[in-house]
């Protein structure tokens, strides 16, 4: 009677929509995942002795330290720029995560040809001051150099969340920690990275997994970690399986992480509470201080975004004539127009899930959290390679289909942008769920119940009381996704149907041969988009605020 | 017989021990039931059984004649005519006072939509606060609004969870006599929460004293608590 | 206020479905390559996955069809990639022409099964034996050699020689080479095993890895500024990316190159390492004829002229002069070996690096 009346009471279009939702976006990934039990061949073996031990070894490097520095310096800023006032602190609010509208490749493209020895740097002390500096200083084709781009491209993950965080703490916490004699240091580090650890987790778990699955910016710079050896496994030696279990194992480390978080996080914390809080309110400082903290800011944000961008816009001058073309027009709208359009599905998935996940306590409410980050976990390209497989099987399973209406060819899904956007969607869904997840926990349940006290059922309470409540975590997580797309180069690369050529794949064509300052046009318009869509998304949450 | 509840059991998910064992009440209609007893001791469980927020693992229940959970039915809290007061109002922040009143007045028509609201917002005393959002309200009047948000809709059963909780004693006082007044005049059925012996004293007519899950007395206020 | 927001959201979710719906049937069209339709019977298509991105090629698709009428769709992706699409594909692709760079590439294609053998006399009129498949499974389009660089202040070209000079102890420190994940090196070392067998091969694998300036990164490119940043003396790299820096937009990018020589090795003994670029028709082909159409077209003696004008690439057709700058590099003695040889040792030659300790 209990299963019964249970299934009576859990099963509503919701629950069903998050399994079938949940199973066909995670079958690409989920496939993968299975292979990794299977047995070993010769190829296994070899990558084990040579490759594996300095290959995972680099691997925890980069991700280390990547992490530790993305953390500081999100944390720092985002502090900095809720608690103290300085000039320009309205720009830099929202000009701070402009570092997320670079893909890290193209940044890393850009600053090696910024530092190399035909770059502006070593150019200008040589012809200007006749300054032959040693060459290998400028070196950053190595380790500490994908770290110094990973850190200033991705750190806005952290910085984004955390500010978030601390905009909602009660100004009485840290009024309450400063009359009890900590400076600022003290306070820093003794009560704002303490009380924001959830959120920082948050922002640098987004971090680890970019970094973990990044194949751009290792392989330009050389430099040979976990996702090196998948692709050495599969297309050195032209051994799938073995590729396929490489990265099974990579999925299961992330997981690892992802429970870590969870643990970390610990129970969850409903705190839409109705004795409003008096929020923090920015104070100033001295003015050397000021200085200091301005310097601080200006120079991270130099690094992040203006220097790159200001390089990348010089090289756009140099091939414009070369390079520009009618067909830009086209490619700017199909960017746009994949980026809107799995930002929507995914959002919509999300709060399906979302949703979901919070009104039942199921393990498999649970489980189902978990997994829509799977497809976040592995390298592009293997996940590239479960969804086509996933949708010739489609294809197949649908010839007669196909036949009966006519259609004489044996594939159209696996040709259309559908399957693209389909792997999209499988693969940011989890940066879409997060902030959807949060901003769920955030309000609790009460709001809904007492909806569907007042006679609202589920659906019409999602529409009237939830979503309206969790609309700037949704605007939020938009924002995110349509980025990730319009940065977004291995999907693409291998799922674009014939003549269909985003912004990314165009940057890609001419980097990936070398010819960097052909790319610029396309990296330019990239960051441009992205970097007016978090302005955008700024100035709709500043507006909510008033 | 405005309710009864017959027999009913739940264990939430997680928990070792049954967390109500067999629970029955019945309440006439106008009746104010308190239900009083320990922390952790199931209250606020049986008002989420009664309103359809979990669901019963035994046991029967029958509003106005009509079955709302056994073994083969269990309706949607949406379809109960069952209404609460939250122990933290629950007001939504993105609606003014009006918005959340008038939440649940579905299927009437405009002008009597807006006729209840009027008659509603006058009964709580918080007529001209029409316009403002739950932020700009004081404890109390959030309180108040939450109450006429629950009669609105003119439930069969009014729930309240420990309603009082948020409010100061001075005005806990004064709240909870305004609203036995509100109830009596209005007529409508309620079972009220707390663990405040003087709270059930004042406003119930009749009194239930829970521990561990079972109801161990039941009479007047008088009786129970000499 | 509220209404405000709530507004502005549902504007957009509004406004991506709107482009889903509408934009939805425009892709379509540009997108679906039509194999059957009846207006494109009459001159049909040829559907192309290509891991090629120059413009050069672009520009010659386009003449293509203005010549033939047939429409070129096309693919760009990476190799091996679009190679692994191709495959599981399988039977129901649409892509006609498998089209990349490297011989090793185009092997492993032919060894999977994906390409299908072209009787064509233009083809094998146009291209010399070496530079296509053994069973005509493939056919090599432009050609490039894998050459020394020098830095001319330094290094006279009397000291270099052979590729197996530089694992020597004379060149300790001071050779400049990049990653053993990339194929050019994968084809070297392979053409090394077919050459010399692989105990050799491995030898000079290790004698590399032991004699590199620094640890490899970057790409060609890198290796030659390198030299001249005087990081090492000595750099390996392909033709074309020498010719492509000859002719930079940067003129910081000219002025560094112009230090550096080029040189062939291997002249005295058994010749400089060449490779190739080339295409395939696919097993499934659903347009072969077409497909066959645009590598005579490619292989045609305007093309090669193209090729090798635009992007420094040496023609296959022997009938063609290569460009301006490749011809005052002189002929050169070449590897003789059927570029197959390449694909058959793709495998042996990665597992041969990672146990040399070359990164
Ligand atoms: N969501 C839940 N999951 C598991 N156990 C729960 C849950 N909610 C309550 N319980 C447990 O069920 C028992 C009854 O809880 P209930 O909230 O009904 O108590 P209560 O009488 O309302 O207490 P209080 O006066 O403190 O509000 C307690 O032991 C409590 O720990
Ligand atoms: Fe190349
Ligand atoms: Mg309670």
């Amino acid at each position: 009677m209990t299963v019964f009346r249970s299934i009576r009471r859990r099963t509503n279009s919701w629950s069903i929509l998050s399994i079938l939702f949940t199973l066909l976006i995670l079958s690409p990934a989920l496939s993968i995942f299975v292979q990794i039990f299977e047995k070993p061949n010769e190829n296994w073996a070899h990558i084990q002795e040579f490759l594996l031990k300095n290959y995972i070894q680099n691997t925890l490097t980069i991700v280390l330290f990547t992490g530790i520095f993305s953390i500081l310096i999100g944390v720092s800023l985002a502090w900095l720029v809720t608690a103290y006032t300085f000039p320009l602190r309205r720009f830099f609010k929202w000009g701070l995560i402009l570092p997320l509208a670079i893909p890290p490749y193209i940044g890393g493209y850009t600053y090696h040809g910024i530092v190399n020895y035909t770059g502006i740097v070593q150019s200008t002390l040589r012809n200007e001051f006749g300054i032959h500096a040693n060459p290998v200083f400028f070196d950053i084709l190595n380790i500490p150099g994908a770290i110094f781009v990973f850190t200033i491209f991705l750190y806005p993950y952290v910085y984004i969340i955390t500010r978030a965080y601390l905009e909602q703490q009660s100004a009485s916490l840290i009024e309450n920690a400063r009359l009890l004699g900590s400076g600022p240091l003290e306070l820093f580090f003794r009560v704002i990275i303490p009380i924001s650890r959830t959120a920082i987790i948050g922002g640098a778990s987004l971090v680890i997994l970019e970094v973990l699955n990044d194949y751009g910016v290792v392989s330009y710079f050389g430099i040979q970690v976990f996702t090196t050896a998948i692709f050495q496994a599969w297309f050195g030696m032209g051994d799938v399986g073995t590729a396929i279990k490489l990265a099974g194992i990579l999925m299961s480390l992330v997981f690892l992480i992802l429970f870590f978080e969870k643990a970390l996080r610990g129970r969850k914390q409903y705190s839409y509470s109705n004795a409003k809080v008096r929020p923090l309110e920015p104070v100033s400082l001295s003015r050397k201080k000021t200085t200091v903290l301005f310097a601080y800011v200006t120079v991270i944000f130099m690094l992040g975004f203006a220097i790159p961008f200001v390089q990348l816009f010089q090289w756009m001058l140099l091939t414009y004539e070369k390079v520009m073309s009618p067909e830009f027009t086209q490619l700017i709208a199909n960017s746009v127009y994949v980026s809107m359009v799995s930002a929507f599905i995914i959002m919509a998935v999300a709060l399906v899930i979302g949703n979901f996940t919070r009104l039942s306590d199921g393990i498999l409410s649970k489980a189902i959290s978990r997994v829509t980050v799977l497809g976040y976990s592995i390298p592009g390209a293997v996940i590239a390679i479960g969804v086509l497989t996933f949708f010739l099987w489609l294809d197949r399973r649908l010839n007669v289909l196909y036949e009966w209406l006519n259609i004489d060819a044996p594939i159209i899904l696996s040709l259309s942008l559908i399957m693209l956007i389909f792997a999209y969607v499988s693969r940011f869904l989890a940066i879409g769920f997060n902030p959807v997840d949060a901003g769920f926990d955030k309000i609790g349940r009460s709001f809904t119940e007492a909806s569907r006290l007042l006679g609202k059922p589920l659906w019409r309470t999602f529409i009237q009381v939830d979503l309206p409540m969790i609309r700037s975590a949704v605007l939020g997580g938009y924002t995110l996704v349509f980025i990730e797309v319009m940065k977004e180069l291995p999907l693409t690369l291998l799922l674009q149907p014939f003549n269909f050529y985003t912004l990314s794949t165009k940057a890609f064509q001419y980097a990936n041969d070398e010819a960097v300052h052909e790319a610029a046009l396309a990296s330019i318009l990239i960051i441009f988009i992205s970097g007016l869509s978090i302005f955008m998304f700024h100035a709709v949450l500043e507006k909510e605020k008033r | 017989m405005v309710m009864q509840l017959h027999d009913v059991t739940f264990t939430y998910r997680n928990a070792k021990e049954q967390t109500i064992r067999r629970v029955s009440m019945a309440l006439e209609k106008g009746e104010i039931v308190t239900i009083l007893g320990q922390s952790g001791s199931g209250k606020s469980t049986v008002l989420r059984l009664i309103a359809g927020l979990e669901v019963p693992e035994q046991g029967e229940m029958v509003i106005e004649e009509r079955t709302i959970f056994d073994a083969k039915t269990f309706i949607q809290p949406e379809k109960r005519g069952v209404g609460m007061v939250f122990q933290d109002y629950a007001l939504f922040p993105h609606m003014t006072v009006a918005g959340n009143i008038k939440f649940g007045l579905k299927k009437m028509k405009r002008t009597e939509r807006d006729e209840r609201l009027a008659s509603v917002i006058e009964l709580v005393g918080l007529t001209g606060f029409e316009k403002r959002y739950p932020h700009e309200l004081s404890g109390g009047q959030q309180q108040r609004v939450a109450l006429a948000r629950a009669m609105a809709p003119n439930p069969s059963i009014l729930l309240f969870d420990e309603p009082f909780s948020n409010l100061d004693a001075d005005l806990q006082v004064k709240i909870r006599d305004e609203l036995r007044t509100i109830l009596k005049k209005t007529g409508i059925t309620s079972i009220f929460v707390t663990h405040d012996q003087a709270d059930a004293r004042a406003i119930a007519d009749r009194v239930i004293v829970m521990e561990k899950g079972s109801i161990i007395k039941t009479g007047t206020p008088a009786l129970i608590l000499s | 206020m509220v209404k405000k927001k709530t507004g502005l959201l549902s504007g957009l979710i509004g406004m991506s479905l709107l482009l889903a719906a509408c934009g939805g049937n425009e892709d379509a069209a540009t997108t679906t390559p039509a194999t059957t339709d009846e207006e494109t019977k009459e001159a049909g298509v040829v559907n192309l996955y290509t891991s090629r991105h120059y413009e050069t090629d672009d520009v010659l698709f386009d003449q293509f069809t203005e010549e033939t009428g047939i429409d070129v769709n096309v693919v760009k992706g990476e190799a091996d990639e679009l190679g692994e699409r191709l495959s599981r594909e399988g039977e129901a692709t649409e892509a006609d022409l498998y089209y990349t760079a490297d011989a090793g590439r185009l092997h492993w294609a032919k060894e999977k099964g994906l390409l299908q053998p072209v009787e064509s006399d233009v083809l094998n009129e146009n291209i010399a034996e070496n530079y296509r498949d053994t069973e005509n499974e493939w056919f090599g389009l432009t050609k490039r050699a894998r050459v020394i660089v020098y830095a001319k202040d330094r290094v006279q070209p009397e000291d270099l020689s052979t590729y197996e000079a530089l694992a020597e102890d004379q060149w300790n420190k001071k050779v400049l080479i990049r990653s053993s994940d990339n194929v050019y090196n994968q084809s070297l070392v392979a053409s090394f095993i077919s050459l010399n067998g692989a105990d050799a091969a491995k030898e000079w694998a290790q004698g590399i890895a032991g004699n590199m300036a620094r640890d490899p990164e970057g790409g060609d490119r890198d290796q030659a500024k390198a030299v001249v940043a005087g990081i090492g003396d000595v750099a390996v790299m392909n033709t074309y990316y020498f010719g492509q820096l000859l002719n930079s937009e940067d003129p910081e990018e000219v002025k560094v190159v112009e230090q550096l020589g080029v040189f062939f090795p291997n002249q005295e003994t058994n010749g400089t390492h060449v490779n190739v670029s080339g295409a395939g028709v696919t097993k499934h082909a659903k347009n072969k004829e077409n497909a066959i159409a645009l590598l005579e077209f490619l292989s045609s003696e305007d093309a090669q002229g193209q090729f090798s004008e635009a992007n420094f690439e040496y023609p296959v057709n022997e009938n063609v002069e290569p460009a301006e700058l490749l011809a005052s590099w002189g002929e050169f003695k070449e590897q003789d070996l059927n570029l197959s040889e390449l694909g058959k040792y793709n495998a042996d030659a990665v597992k041969l690096m990672n146990e040399a300790g070359w990164k």
